[in-house]
């Protein structure tokens, strides 16, 4: 019987070790805590997918056009083909394991439309879709636990991959609770780890998305794709403990943004772009933003209570809570944050990396959204991309597995000198300064020059990291981690400077033009400190 | 204003006090105060003495996730939606929740929420629901974070050994209704491990931080067991 090792227990994740189970593998659902408390249960917006329900003229063909355009042909067709054809299957199993989907009084379903969109075909539950499909993939998990299929592990941290002869074979994890490194061996090792969020700071996501096992897995050989593709939202919201989400609803309502001048208000999007102006797509009011130069706000207030209260109910919310701010009354103060990484491990069709044994699913794999997501199908990517990695390790030859031994001995002695010695500087300090460099270096409109201080403040930082052995006042995986996430951020930096044109969410100042040369996936790789980038042209990932 | 806190170091060692100071903004939840007072390169007591870091769990930070579940001010709640205006009084006590094992400062080990529920087989199996089933209360009820804050004020509640509280109960529910075969076994499961020992106090519900009408989830569930026999 196959074993199988899962890191993450979101959606992509759980949908992973259900599928593997149902195939009648053994796994293992590795994360620090439980699926409840994993960014998917963010995930608000919706699952797109042309059902029976369809509206008339939409088609499979249709979603597979608008995924590849919105990701500006960046994506491997035959990947998004996969993933749109078997979208109807994944809301008819999510339906059948119990998720609630918004449906009208006949009991119909109903549909919603993002962005990129031509046609309505986002199935939702309320305001809360993601949560409501975690709930139903936890009991469906709880089902094979009981079973024995399934053994979840939880206060267990990815420390590194068991990795020899480009094939992998399980994981090294830091147990918080023994407080040392445990091995953990798997003909697969399947990542589930999300996106990556921590090296922005606070963003719209979970904090405990930070891009380490991305990272770590960079250094030990795995290849990177697109890593200069992140999507930022253009309206959040700043309060003392995160940036909140304001739902792109608002401005579908009739929201106006605009900045003041001289005591006037100056509704900047309209003024350029017309009435439609403040319905353009993301990355562009991102970055009309940003050009302002200016505090922008959102105003909905002109609307009806009443109206607001049954239409915006969550944007009023968040507002009034965590800003005492009555968006009846008064603008909201707006600004572009961090939202989606496009980028992460290079995968294959099958979801294998460049590493045999070596899976990815979910945000931290890169695959289905090409330089920019749609809307609706992060949901859609991570249940499908689930699926298949459990499918294709299913059907997989697996070898023999090496001896780690001396590996995990020498690892086990490198931690503990770690935790035994005191250093002057702190992680979580670095990790701050890293962050700052990221928002203003990696940002929504970006340049050779800027890129260029990015790369030299993270190489100090890196130099800085290599003299800390431990800061005792944080925990083990903030220290030993930071590496991991300084390296991730170099590489980020250093494919935004290979792409000498704008694509998608990636736009540079410097080369405002967007060039058939690079309509290929940026790939990186590491080898022993020197990073090499090359532009898949021949789409040996696309296979 | 004083930030006092019960902590723990690890598992086996002894809790003791801390205080902190904090004069910022009163626009500013709980979890921004932790946040605020481990930012930076040292950690200062009250006493100006430095410090570790306080450990506290942390996802969402907007309620949606339950990590950051404890006791403030006596009252358990998520520390990301506690607003410092809200809050009587010069001194914010915090203290880890009460009903589950200590791991670290204000982080708890609530695995038992988990456990009951694989234990005792809370799961639907093959979607067979016995008839058109409430779909507003499924959404409310699916809502449910496994926080534990439901259990930690609940009277009848101790260590989850034998009865399971709430959250338990609003998980049967969701079987029952959709996998009319399962609603037997789950009847006797819910009566033992919840029916028998609720004493019906209902605190569960005035902490829920999704307002999840555990009651309803009951009178269904008592709907069945009466209609059952």
């Amino acid at each position: 019987m196959k074993k199988v090792l899962i890191i993450g227990n979101g959606i992509s994740g759980m949908m992973c070790a259900i599928r593997c189970a149902e195939l009648g593998m053994k796994v293992k659902l590795i994360a620090p805590g439980p699926s409840e408390q994993s960014q998917s249960v963010m995930a608000a917006g919706g699952i797109n997918a042309v059902t029976e329900s369809h509206e008339e003229g939409d088609s499979v063909q249709c979603h597979i056009e608008d995924t590849l355009k919105g990701g500006a042909y960046l994506a491997g067709s035959n990947a998004v083909k996969g993933l749109c054809s078997d979208a109807k299957e994944i809301i008819h199993y999510l339906e059948r394991i119990g998720t609630v989907f918004s449906v009208d009084e006949h009991d119909r379903v109903l549909l919603r439309a993002f962005g990129g969109q031509t046609f309505k075909r986002t199935h939702y539950c309320g305001s809360s879709t993601g949560k409501h499909i975690v709930s139903a993939l936890v009991m469906e998990v709880r089902r094979f636990e009981a079973a024995g299929f399934i053994t979840r592990i939880m206060r267990h941290h990815f420390y590194s991959a068991l990795i020899s002869d480009g094939r992998c074979c399980g994981a090294l994890f830091y147990n918080e609770d023994a407080r040392e490194l445990v091995p953990v061996y798997a003909d697969a090792l399947v990542m589930a780890t999300g996106g990556q969020n921590s090296l922005f700071g606070k963003t719209t996501g979970s904090s405990r998305c930070d891009g380490y096992a991305v990272g770590r897995l960079f250094m030990q050989g795995a290849a990177l794709k697109n890593l200069e593709f992140i999507q930022f939202h253009p309206t959040t919201l700043q309060t003392p403990q995160k940036r909140m989400l304001i739902s792109e609803a608002v401005r579908g309502e009739g929201g106006r943004l605009f900045y003041m001048d001289g005591g006037q208000k100056v509704f900047f999007m309209e003024d350029k772009y017309g009435p439609g102006g403040n319905l353009m797509t993301r990355d562009l009011i991102s970055r009309e933003i940003v050009a302002t130069g200016r505090d922008v706000f959102l105003d909905i207030s002109f609307m009806d209570r009443k109206a607001i209260d049954s239409r915006l109910p969550e944007v009023r919310d968040i507002c009034a809570k965590y800003r005492g701010i009555d968006i009846s009354k008064e603008p909201i103060p707006v600004a572009p944050s961090v939202h989606y990484f496009m980028g992460g491990l290079a995968v294959h069709n099958d979801h294998e990396t460049n590493i045999t044994g070596l899976y990815a699913v979910g945000e931290c794999a890169s695959i289905y959204h090409g330089a920019n997501r749609l809307g609706g199908n992060s949901l859609l990517s991570a249940m499908h991309s689930g699926k298949v990695a459990a499918e294709n390790i299913y059907g997989k030859d697996l070898c023999e597995h090496a001896d780690f031994d001396n590996y995990i001995l020498a690892e086990q002695e490198s931690l503990k000198k770690m935790l035994g010695a005191k250093s002057p500087f702190a992680a979580m300090h670095i990790r701050d300064m890293l962050s700052d460099t990221m928002r203003e270096h990696m940002s929504i409109v970006r340049t050779a020059e800027s890129l260029s201080k990015g790369v030299e403040d993270v190489r100090y930082y890196l130099s800085v990291a290599e003299r800390i052995h431990y800061d005792a006042s944080v925990s083990a995986y903030i220290n030993y981690s930071l590496n991991g996430i300084l390296t991730l951020a170099l590489a980020a930096l250093t494919c935004a400077d290979a792409r000498k044109e704008s694509r998608g969410a990636h736009y540079r100042s410097d080369y405002p033009a967007t060039l058939d040369e690079y309509r290929a996936a940026t790939i990186i790789s590491y080898n022993d400190g020197d990073m090499q980038v090359t532009f898949d042209r021949e789409n040996v990932y696309e296979d | 204003m004083k930030i006092r806190i019960l902590r723990q170091k690890v598992p086996d060692s002894e809790p003791y006090w801390e205080s902190f100071n904090y004069d910022g903004t009163t626009e500013i939840s709980v979890a921004g105060i932790l946040d605020r007072l481990n930012f930076g390169d040292d950690i200062i007591n009250d006493l100006g003495e430095k410090t570790d870091r306080i450990g506290w769990e942390y996802s969402c930070l907007q309620g949606m996730c339950g990590a950051c579940a404890m006791v403030i001010n006596e009252t358990p709640a998520l520390a990301c939606e506690t607003f410092l205006k809200n809050l009587k009084g010069d001194e914010v006590v915090l203290r880890p929740l009460r009903k589950f094992p200590v791991v670290h400062d204000l982080i708890v080990d609530r695995s038992v929420i988990h456990e009951t529920l694989k234990s005792t087989n809370v799961y639907i199996g093959e979607y067979n629901p016995k008839e058109k089933e409430d779909h507003e209360h499924q959404y409310a009820v699916a809502n449910c974070l496994k926080c534990g804050l439901c259990l930690e004020v609940c009277p009848n509640y101790t260590d989850g050994k034998s009865f399971y509280g709430a959250a338990y109960a609003n998980d049967c529910y969701l079987v029952k209704a959709r996998n009319r075969e399962k609603a037997g076994d789950i009847r006797r499961s819910y009566a033992e491990h919840f029916a028998n020992s609720c004493s019906k106090a209902l605190s569960c519900m005035e902490v829920c931080p999704m307002h999840i009408p555990t009651l309803s989830s009951m009178a269904k569930m008592n709907r069945i067991i009466h209609s059952g026999k």
